[in-house]
């Protein structure tokens, strides 16, 4: 019985409706029952409870003689992929104990990780599909749901074509959710399909990728213990990866390693550092520039490195000359001699590692950002061994896997592309005609053309049709498994979220879809269905690592709530293209297995290295955890010995060649098959006459000893090694190649029977080739990073001479960024909203907060929505902590109302709010808007109420960690 | 060699805190040049020296769970259980022992004149109603109240775990609900006699260097007004302690009000001090009002008391009660045959 | 016999909040109810450092000491623990506590606190080991199943530490000598009378 507690000296709110007994207003009888008095005499007070017991519920402990099963998933949270062993009685989920034997987390979890088990417990879950009718949520069955839906659709799509129906996947899918879900968009014929990357580290894959090959971690969590030296820029672990630290601090004990966290905020990450810097929001390039100005100035550079594995050292340099110190400080603020610490501590005190998440990201110049990132490991020669890297931290559980897969508007699973060699790929892969898959579409040029980011979802719904390059607006949202206010610029999505024809939401909870729809005025068309959490269904999931690992069903779906698998296939079942879809795929007892849909992944993934990650192959490592290295992560003896944890991809050839997994990406200190690998050779060959090849450079063993290019026939044929092919890899080849004309063109990607990959492996060579690291990436919007003021900027001195880039049409819309930096400097916008607004995370929620707000151990922890602001901006505007303040922002006339945290942790002039909130609006209360019952806990209002327009070109980032906002007293 | 530096570490921290602390003006520019956080780590020792008990910020509503630690809370735990009970053991059980030596040496004290058989009015009901309902919540407070500091040596032996929870629970609540009567009389007592116990110079300090004719000179009677020093001191001492009772009582029966836990200990020190003492004197005055003198119960018990010991104890009293009603003697009585003038 | 104790290492500590919901999990603790917490010191600062903080399980236990109705008692373990059906929730254990490990589910009211509820290291309580009552009352008996408490075990950074004192009070001495710093075992000198010198 949750009993509810009254503080009268509340620091923050409290929850009064969450109480089970109002404590204001008491009757006598209700008084009386409270002071513990009863009715009667003594022996009735001596019975009473007063509060030592708990409602009996199916729970812990289990009941006598029933037998306890240990299963073993994956926290649904972040990315850093704890292990969670789940201990199941009569198909209840009882308790939780450590998961000691997993090397990344051995035990540990954070808040959200020791709460998971509440998430079944279906107290605000969504429990049945329901509809709006009248703009009340009614009770409706699955059938109804489906068909309704199906047809509605299928209206639409004869209506606008198939573009204007948006399917938006999520990063907390399995991977096999996730794969389907990126099929079901291809199947259905738009690329209107994305997830949550494209908010989080959509920047970080097409930066990086364009530097060096992949777009992901190259090390991993538990290789920073073997750093010397650990930046952290643009990210707070300590509350957005915690078990992470456990790797970070232990590792920085025991190396005595530096520890440098750049950050606006004094964050708890900070707290541990040797060294804070502090930096004003959105100049990261400015300060990289400044390190590397000094690593320069001072000869600290690695020659050899950049003589041998890097392209365009020249052209950077001539960019990098221009961040002197002084330069550096006017705009970003950070004193030159602390700089020039930090940068020889990063080039001198190797290995060295950059660490970072959405402070770097998360910005109009995201891209260039983590451009930058990659160009000072580089410099110094920190990539590509033990302790350095681009340590990348992803955000959710999946993200990592569900970006791999393709849940992205501009590329077809593993990192394919749009173009018609991806889609033949996938058109024998999927074994359905190329033409058939054509036919789907609106027309070739649309199969092609990258769709439209979930960030500008509502743009192409409300922007006038003309604005818009496709058919047509788009008229239905399909979404599964993402948060609505966790995309900027709130108040005009709540237009669209009017506009819509359809709108759906599949999810665990009713989301911020459902109350800020309702709110908006939205009387119906809109579904609400129950999906189940993770725990509920078994899959694949990749850390951010780059490990995959295979969760297990914990117990079953509870209520009518259905894993993500078997909703796509009652969909498409209706949509008439199931059979298509779930081809090689079998369905048991209405639900698709999910080992099915891997074995299908492997059988598509050569270009990313997802080809040897067999399910059997995951689960003997979830089986045998113990035996796997706490800092290599490989495996020393038993069934999986020589394999490193969890096979990080890319895990060339077909499951028989057993290859180990690559957890140091481009480490040419190993053999390829023992890990090694080199940079991708995805840019060409040459380019304007210089060489693109590595020079000198190559994996450990590899009987190349210099740059090659990506393994295809042709360069097989040269070597001499075609002959190495059995026969069988030769007949597939050939039936890829389509034409004998065709043959020499079959890759190392395209090819299906995984030959060409391993022959290469057999010759010690990297299927993908060996060439240098761009540092100048021709062909993004921005080669060399450029510093651009963020478009609400409190600087409006420096916009003149630091722009952000012209206004252009980008991925169907159009991007009006830099009219918009240009009005609001002519309007003197920074004086009206002079504070300049960070975002980020709490360590207790996670994501949009619906999930999280609604499990009552982890609700109880943070309360209330809050804005942190200095002292010196308090006293300013007569601001008390713990005071209610109104929140104004730039654009749409927004405005929030939450508590006041004056702290010494953001500098004066910044002000900084968490993401996770939701379910209040311009200071409304919109709890009455959710269905019943379903309401999350705590409710509280969303930061991307304020946030404001602003999108990285190369990806359609929003820019959610520098705008402008004022902030008074309620 | 790592104490050392550990050592040093901590005092270069503590000062790099403190010079921090002071560099942070709220105006100044954006921070130091160097900044170590490792280096400025608070630690425990620093901050039990510096400020006795260590708080800090949490998540949850619940302020009081900031405080990390506060180390009074052995002290007051030495008060509450070595302290208190030295004092209430000394104070009551010296306060009984003296009781019984005076009656064993001294006996009852008698009215002298012999009882008149005239009455006249000392008490009227709605005095008499007020201190009785004080008297008879005293009783229950004050048991309920030693219960909690000897109970557990006490009784606890004489009788089971669960029995004597029940007993000390009902006790509690009795201690509690009854506190609220108590209140209400004092203050009624107070408005009632606070006038008539005010100090009356010369007559009250004739009275008190006679002894007040308890000690002293045998058959003294001093002479008083309605109330003699002793009884003023007495009504000044309970307006006194049971105020202090009173306001930290209600202190500790809604706990965390705008109070922190270290107010909560004072509040029961103050409580439990003044109680034993109230609880010492109380036991005087029962003993003066019962088996002490004769003639005494019945002021409080019917209202009325005979006149020969109005005269002999209150007799300024008596005077002015004639004085005031009528003249007029009243009329001839038979006096007992025993007495003498 | 082992003496078990709690050890926080706030160099370690990140205020994760693991070992709060841990406890909440394991015992199934209500809302309102804090068996253990985490407090940052010097919040926003450089020298932030966070503790996480629950009964400490003291030498000579001050709630112990207090208690008119003697609901405490001490296990062979050294973890102190209580009996709900003899406490009475008058409020001194709070008020003699150093840590405010005493909870109460109720406040006002006369000072009816209901009965008080505390860290239990995972011991759960007098009723039988591992039995529905005992869990009702007291939550999760890990000790009588060879285990440590869960706040400890699920710590994300291995900042919190149980078990035996020696062994703990080893692990933490050698992790300062090997780190060259340690803002102190918190609470040790209060709660055991002793400090860890490396």
């Amino acid at each position: 019985m949750l009993i509810k507690r009254t503080e009268r000296q509340a620091r923050r709110g409290n929850l009064a409706a969450f109480a089970n007994q109002s404590d204001r207003g008491l009757g006598r009888r209700a008084f009386l029952r409270r002071s513990g008095l009863a009715a009667g005499g003594l022996a009735a007070l001596g019975a009473l409870p007063l509060a030592t017991m708990r409602k009996a519920e199916a729970g812990p402990p289990p009941a006598t003689g029933a037998a306890v099963a240990m299963r073993k998933s994956i926290c649904t949270h972040c990315a850093v992929g704890c292990t969670v062993m789940a201990e199941v009685a009569n198909g209840v989920w009882i308790g939780q104990e450590p998961g000691w034997d997993s090397p990344i987390n051995r035990g540990s979890h954070c808040a959200k990780g020791a709460a998971v088990r509440e998430l079944v417990s279906g107290e605000r879950r969504l429990k049945y599909p329901l509809k709006l009718v009248g703009g009340q949520w009614t009770r409706i069955s699955w059938d109804q749901a489906i068909n309704e839906i199906g047809d509605k659709l299928m209206d639409i799509r004869k209506q606008s074509g198939p573009d204007s129906v948006y399917w938006l996947g999520s990063a907390k899918m399995t991977n096999e959710g996730a794969y389907m879900f990126s099929k079901m968009g291809a199947l259905w014929g738009t690329n209107n399909t994305d997830h949550q990357a494209r908010i989080c580290h959509s920047t970080t894959v097409t930066g990086v990728a364009n530097t060096w090959g992949y777009g992901a971690m190259t090390n991993s969590f538990n290789d920073i213990r073997n750093s010397k030296t650990q930046i952290i820029m643009g990210g707070n672990p300590a509350e957005a990866h915690p078990v992470s630290l456990q790797h970070l601090l232990e590792g920085a004990e025991l190396n005595k390693a530096n520890v440098v966290v750049i950050d606006p905020r004094m964050t708890r990450t900070a707290a541990h550092a040797t060294e804070y810097v502090r930096l004003r929001p959105g100049t990261d390039i400015p300060v990289l520039y400044g390190m590397m100005w000094h690593i320069l100035q001072n000869g600290w550079e690695d020659k050899e490195f950049i003589a041998q594995r890097v392209y365009g050292f020249d052209d950077v340099s001539k960019e990098i000359a221009k961040w002197t110190p002084e330069e550096v400080e006017r705009v970003s603020g950070v004193p030159g001699e602390q700089l020039k610490r930090v940068a020889q501590m990063f080039a001198t005190q190797k290995p060295a590692t950059l660490i970072w998440c959405m402070g770097q990201t998360q910005h109009t110049v995201g891209t260039a950002n983590v451009r930058a990132s990659c160009i000072a490991l580089l410099l110094t020669g920190n990539v590509g061994k033990a302790g350095a890297g681009a340590n990348i931290f992803r955000g959710h559980d999946n993200v990592q896997g569900a970006t791999d897969v393709g849940l992205d508007v501009v590329t077809l699973p593993f990192y394919y592309g749009l173009a018609e060699g991806a889609w033949r790929h996938y058109s024998r892969v999927w074994e359905i005609d190329y033409d058939d898959l054509l036919a789907q579409f609106e027309s070739k040029e649309f199969m092609e053309k990258p769709g439209i980011p979930l960030t500008r979802w509502f743009d192409a719904v409300l922007l006038p049709k003309d604005k818009v390059a496709q058919k047509d607006n788009v008229q239905a949202m399909f979404v599964q498994g993402h948060a609505s206010n966790s995309i900027v610029r709130i108040p005009e999505s709540l237009n669209g979220m009017q506009k819509l024809e359809l709108l759906v939401v599949v999810d665990p909870h009713p989301t911020t879809w459902a109350a800020l729809a309702v709110d908006a005025g939205r009387k119906d068309g809109m579904y609400l269905l129950p999906a189940c959490t993770q725990f509920e269904a078994s899959g694949s999931r990749v850390a951010s690592n780059r490990s995959m690992q295979w969760g297990e069903q914990v117990v079953k779906p509870i209520f009518e709530s259905k894993n993500d698998l078997e909703i796509m296939y009652l969909l498409t079942k209706k949509l008439g293209f199931a059979d298509k879809m779930f081809k090689n795929i079998k369905v048991a007892d209405g639900t698709p297995v999910p080992e099915d849909v891997l074995r299908e992944m492997n059988r598509a993934s050569w270009s990313t290295g997802y080809c040897g990650q067999s399910p059997e192959r995951i689960k003997t490592h979830m089986a045998n955890q113990k035996d796997f290295d706490l800092v290599t992560m490989r495996a020393k003896s038993g069934p999986a010995k020589g394999d490193y944890y969890g096979l990080p991809w890319p895990c060339w050839g077909s499951p028989a060649v057993k290859h180990p997994g690559t957890p140091l990406l481009y480490n040419t200190y190993l053999n390829v098959m023992d890990g090694g690998g080199t940079f991708r050779a995805r840019f060409g060959v040459e380019k304007d006459g210089v060489n693109l090849l590595a020079e000198g450079s190559y994996s450990l063993g590899s009987e190349i000893k210099d740059g090659y290019p990506e393994f295809t026939m042709a360069v097989l044929k040269k070597l001499g090694w075609e002959k190495d092919l059995t026969a069988a890899e030769m007949a597939v080849i050939q039936k890829v190649a389509g034409t004998p004309e065709k043959i020499d063109t079959v890759s190392w990607s395209l090819d299906l029977s995984g030959g060409i990959q391993r022959v290469a492996l057999k010759h010690g060579c990297v299927p993908y080739g060996n060439a240098k690291a761009r540092m100048n990436a021709f062909g993004l919007p921005d080669p060399i990073p450029q510093h651009r003021e963020p478009i609400y900027t409190a600087r409006v001195d420096l916009v003149g001479k630091y722009p952000t880039l012209p206004d252009a049409i980008q991925f169907r819309v159009p991007n009006i960024g830099f009219s918009t930096q240009k009005a609001a400097v002519d309007k003197g916008i920074a004086k009206q909203f002079p504070l300049i607004l960070s975002t980020g995370r709490l360590v207790e929620y996670e994501g949009g907060g619906e999930e999280t707000r609604s499990n009552k151990w982890l609700a109880e922890l943070q309360q209330d929505m809050f804005i942190e602001i200095s002292p010196a901006d308090a006293g300013d505007r007569g601001i008390k902590d713990g005071g209610w303040v109104w929140v104004t922002g730039a654009e749409n006339g927004s405005k929030a109302k939450m508590k006041a945290l004056v702290t010494e942790r953001v500098g004066k002039g910044v002000a900084w709010m968490p993401l996770h909130f939701g379910g209040w609006f311009g200071g409304q209360d919109l709890r009455s808007k959710y269905p019943q019952g379903a309401d999350p806990i705590v409710l509280g209002e969303s930061a991307n109420t304020i946030t404001t327009y602003g999108y990285d070109p190369a990806t359609g980032m929003h820019e959610g960690k520098a705008t402008l906002c004022q902030i008074t007293a309620a | 060699m790592t104490t050392l530096l550990a050592r040093l570490r901590n005092v270069v921290g503590a000062l790099m805190l403190i010079a921090a602390a002071m560099s942070w003006q709220p105006a100044a520019a954006q921070q130091p040049s160097s900044v170590d956080p490792n280096a400025s780590a608070v630690s425990e020792e620093q901050l039990l020296q510096q400020m006795h008990t260590i708080r800090g910020l949490g998540s949850i509503p619940d302020v009081k769970s900031y405080t990390l630690e506060q180390p009074q809370g052995q002290e007051w735990r030495h008060y509450h259980e070595v302290t208190l009970r030295w004092i209430g053991a000394i104070v009551i059980l010296g306060v009984l022992a003296l009781l019984v030596v005076y009656y064993v040496t001294h006996g009852k004290m008698r009215i002298e004149g012999g009882r008149s058989g005239r009455k006249i009015l000392r008490f009227t009901a709605y005095e008499r109603s007020v201190h009785w309902m004080m008297a008879a919540c005293f009783v229950i407070l004050g048991l309920s109240g030693l219960n909690i500091t000897f109970g557990r040596a006490l009784l606890l032996p004489l009788m089971s775990p669960e029995a004597y929870t029940a007993l000390s629970e009902w006790a509690k609540y009795a201690h509690n609900f009854l506190s609220f009567p108590f209140t209400v009389g004092l203050v009624l007592m107070f408005f009632m006699w606070a006038v008539q116990n005010l100090p009356a110079k010369k007559v009250d300090i004739e009275w008190l260097k006679r002894g007040g004719g308890m000690f002293g000179k045998k058959g003294d009677h001093p002479p008083a007004g309605k109330f003699n020093a002793g009884e003023k001191i007495l009504f000044w001492s309970i307006c006194l302690a049971g105020g202090a009772i009173a306001v930290s009582g209600y202190l500790l029966i809604f706990p965390f009000y705008g109070t922190d836990v270290h107010n909560m200990q004072w509040a029961e020190v103050v409580h439990s001090i003044f109680a034993v003492c109230f609880i010492a004197a109380m036991l005087a005055h029962i003993y003066l009002g019962t088996i002490g003198m004769e003639g005494a119960f019945e002021s409080m018990g019917e209202g009325t008391v005979d006149v020969n010991w109005a005269k002999e104890h209150h007799s300024l009293w008596l005077e002015e009660e004639r004085s005031r009603t009528a003249p007029s003697s009243p009329s001839p009585r038979q006096r007992p045959a025993t007495s003498g003038d | 016999m082992a003496r078990m104790k709690f050890l926080c290492d706030a160099d370690r500590c990140i205020e994760c909040n693991a070992c709060t919901t841990a406890c909440k999990n394991e015992n199934e603790v209500p809302w309102g109810i804090n068996r253990r917490r985490v407090i940052t010191l010097n919040d926003g600062k450089p020298g932030e450092r966070s503790v996480s903080m629950a009964c400490m399980h003291c030498t000579d236990a001050p709630c112990q000491a207090v208690c008119p109705v003697n609901a405490f008692y001490t296990t062979a373990d050294a973890v102190v623990l209580h009996s709900k059906d003899i406490c009475i929730g008058c409020g001194y254990c709070f008020y003699a506590c150093p840590f405010g490990a005493p909870q109460y589910p109720r406040v006002g009211n006369f000072g009816t606190r209901g009965k008080m509820d505390k860290c239990t290291f995972c011991a759960g309580g007098p009723e039988p080991n591992n039995t529905p009552a005992q869990y009702e009352k007291y939550g999760a008996d890990r000790l009588a199943e060879g285990k440590l408490p869960l706040c400890a075990e699920m710590c994300s950074t291995k900042a919190l530490l149980a078990g035996d004192g020696d062994v703990i009070a080893q692990i933490y001495k050698e992790r300062v000598v090997k780190r060259g710093y340690g803002s102190g075992a918190w609470g040790w000198k209060t709660a055991y009378r002793e400090t860890i010198t490396s």
